[in-house]
């Protein structure tokens, strides 16, 4: 496991789309390997975190830097890279509604442009692993809720996606249905890949290779 | 050559998700380029009606009354060394007597046989490059300089009115086409817009999983070329059909060649492509 950096959040300060500020000196860094935990309340800008790391939304002062690259505004082609490299569950990500899920879990090796021998081998191993190989013809609008959260973990991990986003994977779920999730968030932290959890409530257990911080008051404590 | 696949499939699926906006905007395309093409072959004919008309204009050179038949001939090498003169065609007091005489049906200097009071004339004839009023003008003043020359007359009005019809046409026609291909221009953008909006969801996401608005467009783009180059194909491949069924005998139809057809049905296709980009450039921003 190396130390190397995957993000690094500097000073950064953002305003809502009304202006109001949401961040106001947040610095965090993420190393490969490792997690983070991030809990907030309901409105504390941890969405809004999500977006800013997979350059949805730009900081209007501090730097935003991803697997080394500094990620501004003007710099579309970056920010297309560093998506590639993130593979997101919940919140802002969500299903391509008029892709089966087999193309939904395909989608980000057609965007590298993988061999479709190697698609086709992880594909298999994706729907195995998350039980969807009877749905892998269906629809977004046809799958469950739980079944609907597994193809965007299948999704996050069949291109080895080196940071996965997690936004509120556990929130409204049955007990059997948040025990499994839960465990496929342990896998992903242990995988030797990065995780960033953002979760409204406090996890039940603790997650390996993870550190937990709060958002409060538009800062990391 | 997977993303190539990827491109195609969604091409494809564009298309036949939506089968009835796909047909709709191909009748309303061919309707827009038919009209546009009507206009071409109606702008076509009537340029080569004006070029039959033009053909048979005439200057005719009076010669004066006390010119000798041997300076004639000198006088008619120099017109035909005139640039822009196609033929010269003497009519003698006889020759001018019996076009008068089919003109009007009798022969009204019955009685004059030795004084025929009709002048000699050149008749001259033109290259269709100088059958414009200006250049005639041109010709007329130089020509009226000459001594066996009593007075030079020729068909200036009606010229003058040819030329303004023909402007007049053209004019309107390059507003008209304009119109036309703005029209379908915005047309296959609208049509365009309306099916990706419904995939605005997707594209959302696609964007945020790293996919680059070219790669998105291009579907899109595929679908404007195709929509605009079949529909443009589609409005010709009706006017031959039509031309193969209806004849005039007083008139010929003209087409344009195949090449301009074929340069045009490309061209309608490249307009295609950049609607296509302009119907989804807003839902890209992401």
């Amino acid at each position: 496991m190396s130390d190397e950096i995957i993000v690094e959040l500097n000073n950064v300060f953002l305003k809502s789309d009304r202006g109001a500020p949401v961040f106001q000196d947040l610095n965090f860094k993420l190393v490969a390997g490792r997690s983070a935990i991030i809990t907030g309340a309901a409105g504390s800008g941890k969405s809004m975190l999500a977006e800013l790391l997979v350059g949805r939304r730009f900081a209007y002062q501090g730097s935003v830097e991803l697997f080394g690259q500094v990620v501004r505004r003007s710099k579309k082609r970056t920010i297309r890279k560093v998506r590639r490299k993130i593979g997101g569950i919940g919140g802002i990500f969500d299903l391509v509604p008029s892709f089966t899920v087999a193309e939904n879990i395909m989608f980000p090796m057609v965007l590298v442009g993988e061999r479709k021998k190697v698609r086709k081998e992880r594909l298999l191993n994706m729907l195995t692993e998350f039980s969807l190989l009877k749905q892998a013809t269906e629809r977004p609008d046809r799958l469950t809720r739980v079944e609907r959260t597994l193809v965007q973990f299948a999704r996050a991990s069949v291109a080895n996606q080196p940071l996965i986003i997690v936004d509120e994977p556990l929130a409204g779920l049955d007990q059997k249905t948040y025990e499994r999730i839960f465990e496929y968030m342990i896998k992903i932290s242990c995988s030797g890949r990065s995780a960033i959890f953002l979760s409204a409530e406090t996890l039940p257990r603790e997650i390996p290779n993870s550190d937990s911080y709060q958002l409060i008051n538009g800062a990391l404590v | 050559m997977i993303r190539i696949n990827h491109i195609l499939k969604e091409l494809f699926r564009n298309i036949f998700r939506n089968p009835g906006t796909a047909f709709g905007a191909l009748l309303s395309l061919t309707l827009l380029f038919l009209l546009f093409d009507i206009f071409w072959v109606a702008a076509g004919t009537s340029e080569q009606f004006y070029d039959d008309l033009l053909y048979d204009l005439q200057m005719e050179v009076f010669i004066a009354e006390d010119a000798e038949e041997i300076s004639l001939s000198q006088t008619k090498e120099v017109l035909l060394r005139i640039e822009g003169i196609r033929s010269v065609t003497y009519v003698s007091k006889d020759v001018a007597r019996q076009q008068l005489i089919d003109l009007v049906g009798v022969d009204l200097l019955v009685g004059y046989d030795s004084l025929n009071p009709l002048p000699r004339s050149w008749q001259l004839t033109f290259a269709s490059e100088y059958q414009t009023r200006e250049r005639l003008d041109a010709i007329e003043r130089e020509i009226n300089t000459f001594d066996d020359v009593s007075h030079v007359q020729y068909s200036r009005n009606w010229l003058e009115k040819a030329e303004r019809t023909k402007s007049m046409i053209l004019d309107i026609g390059m507003v008209l086409g304009l119109l036309i291909l703005l029209t379908a221009l915005f047309n296959s953008a609208n049509n365009i817009r309306l099916m990706a909006r419904a995939r605005a969801v997707g594209f959302y996401q696609m964007r945020l999983i790293g996919a680059g608005k070219l790669f998105l467009a291009l579907p899109f783009m595929l679908e404007g070329f195709l929509m605009s180059g079949i529909s443009a194909a589609a409005g010709w491949g009706l006017l031959y059909y039509w031309k193969g069924k209806i004849e005039f005998t007083w008139l010929e139809i003209i087409f344009p060649a195949v090449d301009d057809i074929i340069l045009f049905c490309l061209a309608t296709a490249v307009l295609g492509v950049i609607s296509g980009y302009f119907g989804i450039r807003r839902l890209l921003k992401v």
